[in-house]
């Protein structure tokens, strides 16, 4: 099944074999910070609500045609995890939470905090039931202040911690609205977060430590990527901005015969270095382009010499023309594209899986070479597909409590 | 409260990085108690110590608040590690390291003697990162690497724009700090796994790789559907209304609002004094409020654009509406509930004074959300460091912390 450019292991050889994750909630921030540890061997068990998780309803889906076993997004935030449906908005739901809490090294869910008494969630609770158990909760704003029970989706998140308007960078249109970008970052940076906190609380664990309770905001991740604009704000007294041009040039995109390229010269070498790959034109040495700054100035007069010239060119031959010759270009890839890059191909990173009634599908592989320990041993779960085997199997239940929660709707 | 030790206290981290992905790697660890240090160059300052904003605009590469930020909590050691002195300290550190983190570029770190199977003969169980663009090996491995061109490869650019209009870049170098978190979650699984097998690890990440590990649901669609994602602005494949509207005041304030069920959508056109929209036609489900989503925009522009943003977001939170303001650098600094949370700190530096930082990430019940320390002026701890580490100072003991540019 797995043809990652690692070779396939078994869960003992993971980095993380032998840690107990169990991860509630829905949708993206919880289900990647899980995947994180599952993909390098922990034993993740994934609860949903009887109804299933949001992320099997949003698709993509094979030819548009909905189908809760068949979501891209959900197939691959989900490898190599168990999973079993549980209503943990009933106290038989929560009971049953509590018992596989009790086996568990790790909690990550990213239940609302207005949310969490209804399901048994409340930080200071667990903490007190289970003595032994990080706890890693990721919330929108957080569990405390103001805002802290407000509601907001991705889009509010990337403007609530400054990311949206700061985009598009360098815009010349002030009528339009601060962007957002693809993917719903805020819930992939809680769940990192999430993810490499919990990995230090349980280091510190193993140490001796007390285990932590963590709650991670995810407007405060986003906030602290925002590169040198905070500071600009608290060290000089500068508001930043989408709008205005860059500082430096050439920093742009041009277009190509069949694609678009990405051109930017941070150093006075790398341009000196473009100049060449440009063939020695003369406009290139105009007084107007003499520094980076001096063409930043004159970006307007820049563009247009740069755009000229790179239109005759396709966009991978540009791209390796000038990389080749240390320039930092880079192509505008689309989906295709990326499938298609010669550096991710070389390094294996894609990783086939056969997913029954979809076919082959490329997911992206491991996010670092570890030499072994990461690896896809199992497809995301279907719906409800472990809860036979946690419930009967692991938890000791009997097979008439086991229909008794069936017919019930808990499970 | 206060008696919990930081969870990485006790772990040694050697920090050859440079710019923004590694010292972002680095201050995830510092954040949690790791003793980070910084090895700078002594010809060479971080370009993030030369780059402003500056305080109150004055240069310096102490005072660089770019650096400042991105370096709390770690120690500054200088060193030329072009000289066999140089490099004999670092042999004589690296016993007492736990971790080695590096981003140049790939195959940079072996040529500098700093490579791993060279420094894993000073501690056999070294956990080593090394943090390059593509990583070490492959057809890019000498290409030019930043955060703007992983998220052009990776198809960031290319699926960011307005509606039918080009491809646009994101206003960050948002894949730097992304390398550095998939850096801190990598450096965080080899401790748990050296402490339960003893064995150390070389972990090669791919700026690149760790970039496209965040486009799994465009690249599925594109391996479903046959088409990638199409540039749509703020709208949402399924979800309407969904967008940044326009607000009173001057010309760049703005309200995101976005709704993802019926109870929404009626709660926001109640708040609006529209109710009669919500069973209108043309707005009666998610497909049809998708179908007329321009009509849509422009009835909510209409209602937004004469109010406060504020006055906006709260009246929609008070109805169950998910709207928060675009907020500026400006608007996060002075914002209420992120000074009440404790994740802006005053940090005292000694060289620019009292200055607003953003502190640590994530907060934790059993211990304060406090800063250690402020970043250091550079090599201020080069001789303390040496010392602790029982390392041969080179022969002329330098200490740049108070030298010029």
């Amino acid at each position: 099944m797995t043809s990652s450019g690692e070779s396939p292991s078994r869960s003992e050889d993971g980095i993380l074999a032998g840690i107990s994750v169990v991860e509630c909630g829905e949708g993206i921030a919880a289900a990647f910070a899980a995947k994180m540890m599952a993909d390098l061997g922990a034993n993740v068990l994934k609860i949903e609500a009887p109804g299933g998780d949001r992320a099997r309803r949003r698709g993509p889906f094979p030819n548009d045609e909905e189908n809760p076993e068949k979501s891209g997004l959900f197939l691959y935030l989900n490898t190599n995890k168990r999973g079993i449906q549980l209503a943990l908005d009933r106290p038989e739901g929560r009971e049953i939470l509590a018992r596989l809490l009790r086996k568990a090294d790790i909690l990550v869910h990213n239940v609302a905090p207005c949310e969490r008494p209804a399901c048994g969630l409340e930080s200071d609770k667990l903490a007190r039931q289970f003595p032994e158990l990080i706890i890693a909760g990721i919330s929108p704003f957080g569990d405390s202040g103001p805002y802290k029970d407000w509601k907001a989706y991705p889009l509010n998140l990337e403007n609530a911690g400054g990311m949206a308007f700061l985009a598009p960078g360098a815009s010349q249109s002030p009528e339009l609205p601060p962007l957002k970008a693809f993917g719903d970052q805020p819930e992939y940076q809680g769940g990192l977060h999430a993810c490499y906190a919990a990995l230090a609380a349980y280091w510190s664990r193993l140490g001796g430590g007390e285990p932590l309770t963590i709650e991670i905001s995810e407007q405060e991740c986003i906030a602290a990527m925002l590169e040198l604009n905070f500071m600009h704000y608290t060290y000089a007294g500068r508001e930043t901005s989408r709008l205005g041009r860059r500082i430096l040039g050439p920093w742009l995109l041009a277009d190509c015969s069949d694609g678009v390229i990405f051109v930017a010269c941070a150093e006075e070498a790398q341009w000196q270095r473009m100049v060449e790959v440009m063939g020695d034109p003369a406009w290139a040495h105009e007084e107007l382009f003499k520094d980076r700054l001096t063409r930043g100035a004159n970006s307007d007069a820049l563009n247009l010499f740069i755009k000229e010239w790179a239109s005759s060119w396709k966009t991978q031959e540009l791209f390796h023309a000038g990389q080749g010759k240390r320039v930092p270009f880079a192509s505008v890839n689309t989906m295709k594209d990326v499938y298609a890059d010669a550096q991710l191909n070389f390094r294996d990173y894609f990783v086939t899986l056969d997913y029954p009634g979809v076919g082959k599908l490329r997911i992206p592989g491991a996010p670092a070479r570890w030499g072994s320990g990461w690896s896809i041993r199992s497809l995301a779960p279907r719906l409800g597909q472990h809860n036979e085997e946690v419930l009967v199997g692991e938890l000791g239940m009997s097979s008439a409590e086991f229909a008794a929660l069936r017919q019930a709707g808990t499970i | 409260m206060g008696n919990t030790k930081l969870p990485l206290a006790g772990v040694r981290v050697l920090d050859f990085t440079w710019a923004w992905a590694g010292p972002f790697a680095t201050l995830q660890m510092a954040h949690m108690g790791a003793e980070v240090l910084r090895i700078e160059s002594e010809k060479r300052p971080c370009v993030t110590r030369m780059l402003p904003p500056f305080a109150d605009d004055v240069p310096g590469p102490n005072r660089s608040g770019y650096f400042n930020q991105y370096n709390q909590g770690k120690r500054s050691v200088t060193l030329n590690l072009t000289e066999p002195d140089g490099l004999a300290v670092i042999y004589d550190l690296v016993p007492h390291c736990d971790v080695v983190v590096e981003n140049f570029a790939g195959g940079v770190s072996q040529r500098m003697g700093l490579g791993y199977e060279k420094l894993r003969q000073y501690r056999s169980d070294l956990i080593m990162i090394s943090m390059s663009g593509y990583g070490q090996d492959g057809p890019y491995k000498n290409y030019l690497g930043y955060g703007p061109p992983a998220a052009a490869l990776s198809g960031f650019f290319a699926t960011m724009g307005y509606e039918g209009g080009p491809p646009m870049e994101l206003g960050i170098s948002y894949m730097d700090p992304n390398a550095g978190i998939f850096a801190a979650i990598a450096v965080m699984a080899a401790l748990v796994n050296r402490k339960k097998t003893g064995n150390g690890r070389f972990i090669d990440q791919s700026q690149l790789e760790t970039a496209s590990a965040l486009m799994g649901e465009g690249l599925m669609q594109y391996s479903m559907t046959g088409k990638g994602p199409a540039r749509m602005g703020n709208h949402n494949r399924l979800m309407a209304p969904h967008n940044t509207y326009k607000a009173a005041g001057d010309a760049d304030k703005w309200v995101s609002i976005a709704v993802g069920s019926e109870s929404e959508w009626s709660a926001l056109c109640t708040t609006m004094s529209q109710p009669e929209l919500a069973s209108d036609p043309r707005f009666n489900t998610p497909a049809a409020r998708k179908a007329h989503e321009s009509v849509l925009d422009e009835i909510i522009t209409a209602w937004t654009s004469s109010r406060d943003r504020w006055e906006i977001t709260k009246a929609l939170q008070n109805a169950g509406v998910a709207a928060f303001p675009s907020m500026s650098n400006k608007d996060l600094a002075n914002d209420g509930h992120l000074r009440e949370r404790g994740y802006l700190v005053e940090l005292e530096h000694p060289e620019v004074g009292r200055r607003t930082h953003i502190g640590m990430p994530w907060t934790v019940r059993q211990f304060p959300r406090e800063v250690r320390s402020p970043a250091p002026l550079r090599g201020a701890d080069t001789e303390r460091c040496l010392a602790s580490c029982s390392a041969t100072p080179p022969k002329k003991s330098r200490n740049c912390g108070k030298r010029e540019f």
